[in-house]
């Protein structure tokens, strides 16, 4: 496996996310998009950290505050939705138009 | 690590990406997720950081997913079928998808990068990632364990029920 091979994986991952972040109507399913471009890019960060960085500790430090962040975010993004569904009996994000101008 | 078992993670990496991308029940999808990051897991086995790959698989695995099937739970009647998808809004998603992977793939490939040779086997311990975080990252360790103090303390200030006010 070379660097080359790693970083077509992650932007493969990213792609997909995309892709699952753009389609889906449910905001748990577009989370999950979301969740994997995360991931994506903390594999990019760990493949650049073992190829082309002197010290190895950098590129671990990053990912693991990406993986906290996004424990958190999560958090956040669910209290959400529950508080959406209690308000609207609904997440589908075709029908929470009530912004909508 | 041989070199099939290596394959074996890149396959359950994609695989898992494919079935979240893909999947039409909403449980499908978080199952991919799971998927996809054990074999990211393994993926950063391979990458020479045992310590990332068990914090992979015990915060986002058992953390992160397992919060969102709670959500899900709570949040929508598992017997109802989802709604049938918008076929114009997959179309465009796939579409975009693939356009973003074309380009970036041309752009990965016309790079050339500077590989150096692998650091000491003392540089990758775990003890060099804690006197970092404690030293030259202090900032960024403090800084990530206020946010998540925050984002608690909001989580539960958003997702309570309404009291009356007296």
């Amino acid at each position: 496996m070379t660097l080359h091979a790693y970083l077509l994986i992650s932007l493969a991952l990213f792609s997909l996310g995309l892709i699952g972040a753009l389609s889906h109507r449910n905001l748990i399913a577009l989370l999950i998009g979301v969740e994997l471009m995360m991931n994506a890019a903390s594999l990019n960060f760990m493949a650049f950290n073992r190829y082309v960085v002197t010290d190895p500790t950098v590129g671990q430090i990053f990912v693991l505050i990406i993986i906290g962040l996004a424990a958190a975010e999560v958090a956040i993004f669910l209290s959400i939705i529950l508080r959406l569904y209690r308000a609207y009996h609904d997440i589908d994000s075709e029908k929470l138009t009530e912004l909508k101008g | 690590m041989p070199d099939i078992v290596v394959y074996i993670f890149v396959a359950l990496t994609l695989i898992g990406g494919l079935m979240a991308a893909f999947a039409r029940q909403v449980l499908n999808t978080i199952i991919g997720l799971g998927i996809s990051l054990l074999g990211l897991a393994g993926l950063f086995l391979n990458l020479g950081s045992p310590f990332v790959a068990a914090m992979q698989v015990l915060i986002y695995i058992g953390g992160i997913t397992v919060a969102i099937v709670f959500a899900m739970m709570l949040s929508i009647s598992m017997s109802l079928l989802p709604p049938a998808p918008d076929t114009q809004k997959r179309i465009f998603a796939i579409l975009s998808g693939i356009v973003f992977f074309v380009a970036l793939c041309s752009m990965i490939m016309g790079t050339h990068f500077n590989i150096i040779p692998p650091a000491p086997e003392s540089a990758w311990s775990v003890g060099q990632i804690g006197h970092a975080l404690l030293t030259t990252y202090n900032l960024v360790f403090e800084t990530l364990s206020l946010v998540l103090l925050l984002a608690i303390i909001g989580a539960i200030l958003i997702a309570r029920k309404d009291h009356p006010t007296p």
